[in-house]
């Protein structure tokens, strides 16, 4: 049985030209990558645009990545620069409902085998909730909240990604955690208090 | 993703346990959907990188290509040439410099008398006009230019970042 190679070593093999390697690393990030990048333009097909031009200029400048770092962390570093060049040249349309919903549509699709239609509809509703609430808090929280808890990255390397300390990460978390249950709370999500 | 989850998280807040709240909030977003990129997607990058490796191997191969043709020619040239164009650009240096040494002594002489001519003139104009109110008067006005300057381009600079939602 092989023993998976590491994102770093994969990066190496891509630099030295191995196909296989790229392949492997684009299959890793593909989903985190769209993911990531639909947080912020709600849009699926750009979304995967952007992420593809996200994987090519990673290749493009494979020379450049040290190994001594978490490729994670300058993947991420690369598709937020690609994500906010384009949001600043074009000007996006705030998120729809439709799209909220479609998304809602598609959680209650994939959560359908699993549970009942109650449980279903719940899912779904609460899906659509937690992605309208991400996507009213300021877009600085939402980048250092998607990176925790979407990418599951840590404070030190949210902070190499964004450049900042990794106290202000921890800051910004905490604020974003409070807006969010702010935005659950006035939508009557809070039954607790 | 259920309720339960979710109002666990909300109490964690409430409560301002910090590492319990980042916890749950951390076990909410395991359970949010998650945008599946279409099936062609991975294909997709692969293709595009390789297509650029190819171009740019093309390049690299072309720039050698055109370097060595560029660097071929050069020798040959010298190897052939030289002794004529050597003589030839001797002899026209020659020429142009006995030609034109004079007219350029003759111009630069007139062009420094217009200077002090110049410089003499501004002088006396400066010592008439210039007053220490006049001067406070110019930089004051410099000053709020520079400063409505700055403050125009941290305006359109501020409404630039506004447009994006990043």
């Amino acid at each position: 049985m092989s023993v998976a190679q590491s994102d770093a070593e994969l990066a190496k093999d891509a630099l030295g030209g191995s196909e296989a390697a790229y392949r492997e690393l684009v299959t890793r990030y593909a989903t985190p990558a769209v993911n990531f990048i639909h947080r912020f333009t709600r849009d699926r097909a750009l979304a995967e645009d952007l992420a593809q031009e996200g994987f090519l200029r990673v290749y493009q400048r494979l020379k450049t990545y040290d190994a001594e770092r978490k490729f994670s962390s300058w993947f991420f570093q690369v598709l937020r620069n690609i994500t906010i060049d384009y949001l600043r040249v074009n000007r996006l349309p705030t998120s729809s409902l439709d799209a909220l919903e479609e998304e809602g549509h598609r959680a209650a699709v994939i959560d359908r085998e699993s549970a009942s239609p109650e449980q279903a509809a719940e899912q779904s509703e609460l899906a659509v909730v937690m992605s309208a609430a991400l996507a009213k808090i300021r877009p600085e929280y939402r980048e250092v909240v998607v990176l925790r808890y979407q990418e599951g990255l840590t404070q030190p390397e949210i902070a190499e990604i964004l450049g900042m300390p990794s106290g202000t990460v921890k800051t910004y978390l905490h604020r974003a955690r409070k807006e969010l249950a702010e935005i659950l709370s006035e939508s009557g999500w809070n039954t607790n208090v | 993703m259920d309720r339960k989850q979710l109002e666990q998280w909300l109490a964690e807040e409430a409560s301002g346990r910090d590492e319990a709240a980042d916890a749950a909030c951390a076990h909410l977003f395991t359970a949010l959907p998650k945008v599946d990129p279409n099936p062609a997607f991975v294909e997709q990058a692969v293709t595009a990188a390789l297509r650029w490796r190819t171009r740019r191997r093309r390049l690299v191969a072309c720039a050698w290509a055109a370097t060595i043709l560029l660097v071929a020619v050069g020798v040959a040239l010298v190897f052939l040439g030289a002794p004529r164009i050597a003589t030839s650009v001797i002899k026209g240096f020659a020429f142009v410099s006995g030609r034109a040494v004079p007219w350029l002594l003759a111009y630069t002489t007139v062009a420094m008398s217009w200077w002090l001519t110049l410089g003499h003139v501004g002088g006396v104009i400066a010592s008439a006009l210039i007053t220490p109110g006049r001067v406070v008067a110019v930089v004051g006005v410099e000053l709020f230019g520079l400063l409505a300057f700055y403050a125009l381009q941290r305006i359109a600079g501020a409404e630039r970042l506004g447009d994006a939602q990043v």
